[in-house]
């Protein structure tokens, strides 16, 4: 009988299931694209090749949000640490113009001896003030050429090289012009150490912090694992009030339908009571169709996600959704949850119905 | 024999607005199991609303209804629904089928909310004698009025109640399938020994009864043996 109500009104029935179905997607999505971008950004991290990563003081795991007041002097002293093969100072700027994009201000020679040096696709390293390198990812998605000028941060630059991506950045200029473009002269951001042997990153570890105390020093080994929605003040916050606002959609468009299928159906359930049916099995074929109509839904939603990635994905390439199992349980849990919620209120209505009243019910 | 079906001065009184509007005002009737009573009376006499009080679908106002040694008038809701869903069996005069299911899902509805599972056997000899056993895929849409008519009863006997309440069963037919239905109910009451009480309006169609109950501004006023 769920069944077949469900699909005695097809148009009610695909507008509720499609209301499902964004709601899902909206979860996984929202969710998918923050954890998305926070992978993304640690995987390239993680990609620089360092072994440590040292920051300021009370410095956020996103480069992004950092300043840079850390002098540049201190990579000198970090270079004559037992075990520290090279070092090299970041400064790190904030592109968001055409896009949001992380600038890495770097000293070719030092980052090379940390990173291993880029693999380039077109052009050569940087070599005149201007210059900049741009990675495959950025050139393709941003339609960037080899020697064409590229305008960020209020500067245009000579585009010298393109680049595998997967090197911190998308986007990489010679150290001193961002120094002199943001201010920051002698300052970097960030210094990223690379040891002569990994296994010897605790003991480097503990002698930057001895000489550095206050300072952020990070291995880099566990990295992705530390970039979660909770070490960012208020991602949590904001992944949950998208959440709600998607429940909030469900709920009510569950409400509403499940609302106007019980006064449609009020003679219906005049019959089923005459019957013998009780007031638990008036709301469990209630509640049943709701949860018919939400793993459909979530089933839907599912599928919306995935397109809705490979639409997103090929309009902006520089974006990562990430959607995990885990994710697409929660968002149907959610779902189904939230749809039982908005169905509730209609099925102790039709619950509590007269049954004479209902039998005259035109 | 002890009576399947007992009012004793039965009163409904519905309230509109401030007044009080009584619609039974102490009915006092005897149903014998393996009886057929027709109930007849001009329309707004409390025919109806008898039927929904002693089918349990409606409390009582004062007075006692004791169907089948039960009484009614002290029962909670839950208990009636409970009693209906074992004893009592409806059939309506608009049929009420369940639009989304067909033939065969309307009668076993009864089957399944009863809960003691499907009984094919029962279920068979019911579809035979009520000869819908070739419209058994059919939706409500897809039969005339007389086939319509024929699953509620089937629906309304499928659980072997004790006693079948008809309220115009024919009200909503031409004279042909009214008399296979009326014979249908003849029949099962002859055969099955099934207790009928009948409302109607049509007094060729309350002589199929036994009895026939007259009621009268909410009060029954005589009762007739039909010979």
């Amino acid at each position: 009988m769920v069944s077949q109500n469900v699909l005695h009104r097809p148009l009610r029935t695909f507008i509720t299931v499609l209301a499902v179905a964004v709601e899902v997607t909206l979860v996984i999505i929202v969710v998918g694209l923050t954890s998305g971008l926070m992978f993304e950004s640690a995987k390239r991290t993680e990609g620089v090749g360092a072994d440590i990563m040292v920051q300021p003081p009370s410095a956020s795991i996103y480069m992004q949000f950092s300043g840079a007041p850390m002098p540049i002097a201190i990579a000198e002293k970090l270079r004559h640490l037992d075990y520290v093969q090279a070092v090299a100072p970041v400064l790190i700027q904030f592109n968001s113009v055409n896009g949001l994009e992380i600038v890495y201000g770097i000293d070719p020679e030092t980052f090379r001896a940390v990173s291993a040096g880029f693999v380039f696709h077109e052009g050569h390293d940087l070599q005149q003030p201007n210059d900049i390198l741009v990675d495959d990812v950025y050139a393709r998605s941003k339609k960037v050429k080899l020697g064409q000028t590229l305008h960020i941060l209020e500067h245009d630059f000579h585009v010298a090289g393109i680049v595998e991506h997967g090197k911190g950045a998308r986007l990489f200029v010679l150290m001193p012009t961002l120094q002199e473009m943001s201010g920051a002269h002698d300052k970097a951001s960030v210094f990223y150490i690379k040891n002569d042997r990994s296994d010897h990153t605790p003991a480097v570890v503990d002698e930057v912090r001895e000489l550095l105390p206050r300072y952020e020093v990070r291995p880099l080994k566990d990295f992705i694992s530390l970039m979660t929605s909770s070490t960012l003040p208020g991602l949590n916050a904001f992944i949950n009030v998208m959440i709600g606002i998607a429940v909030a959609i469900g709920f009510l468009v569950i409400f509403l339908s499940m609302y106007t299928t019980i006064i449609e159906r009020t003679r219906e359930i005049g019959v089923l009571k005459s019957l013998g049916a009780s007031k638990g099995y008036i709301v469990q074929i209630v509640l049943s169709e709701t949860t018919l109509l939400c793993l459909a839904g979530v089933v839907g939603g599912v599928g919306l996600s995935y397109l809705m990635r490979v639409i997103f994905i090929r309009l902006f390439p520089t974006l990562t959704i990430l959607i995990t199992p885990a994710w697409i349980g929660r968002a149907g849990v959610i779902a189904v949850l939230g749809g039982l919620l908005g169905a509730s209120y209609p099925a102790w209505l039709a619950s509590r119905k007269d049954p004479v009243e209902a039998l005259s019910y035109e | 024999m002890e009576p399947i079906l007992k009012t004793e001065n039965l009163w409904k009184v519905y309230r509109t607005g401030k007044v009080d509007v009584p619609a039974l005002r102490g009915v006092d009737i005897e149903i014998l199991p393996g009886e057929f009573v027709s109930i007849m009376g001009p329309s707004g006499c409390g025919k109806s609303t008898m039927l929904h009080v002693i089918g349990g679908l409606a409390q009582a106002t004062r007075g006692k209804v004791l169907l089948d040694g039960n009484d009614l008038t002290t029962m909670s809701d839950s208990a009636r629904t409970l009693l209906r869903r074992h004893k009592v069996g409806f059939v309506f005069q608009r049929f009420n089928l369940l639009p989304t299911l067909d033939a065969y899902h309307n009668i076993v509805l009864a089957q399944h909310i009863r809960a003691d599972g499907f009984d094919p056997h029962r279920f068979e000899v019911v579809a035979n004698l009520l000869g819908i056993s070739e419209r058994l895929k059919h939706k409500p849409s897809e039969m005339s009025g007389g086939e319509q008519q024929r699953v509620a009863i089937a629906r309304a006997i499928v659980a072997e109640p004790k006693i079948v309440l008809a309220d115009e069963p024919t009200g909503n037919l031409d004279t042909k399938s009214s008399e296979a239905v009326l014979n249908l109910l003849s029949s099962l009451n002859k055969d099955l020994g099934q207790t009928i009480v009948m409302i109607t309006h049509n007094p060729e169609a309350a002589a199929y009864g036994h009895r026939i109950l007259h009621m009268r501004d909410g009060l029954v006023v005589d009762g007739s043996t039909v010979h």
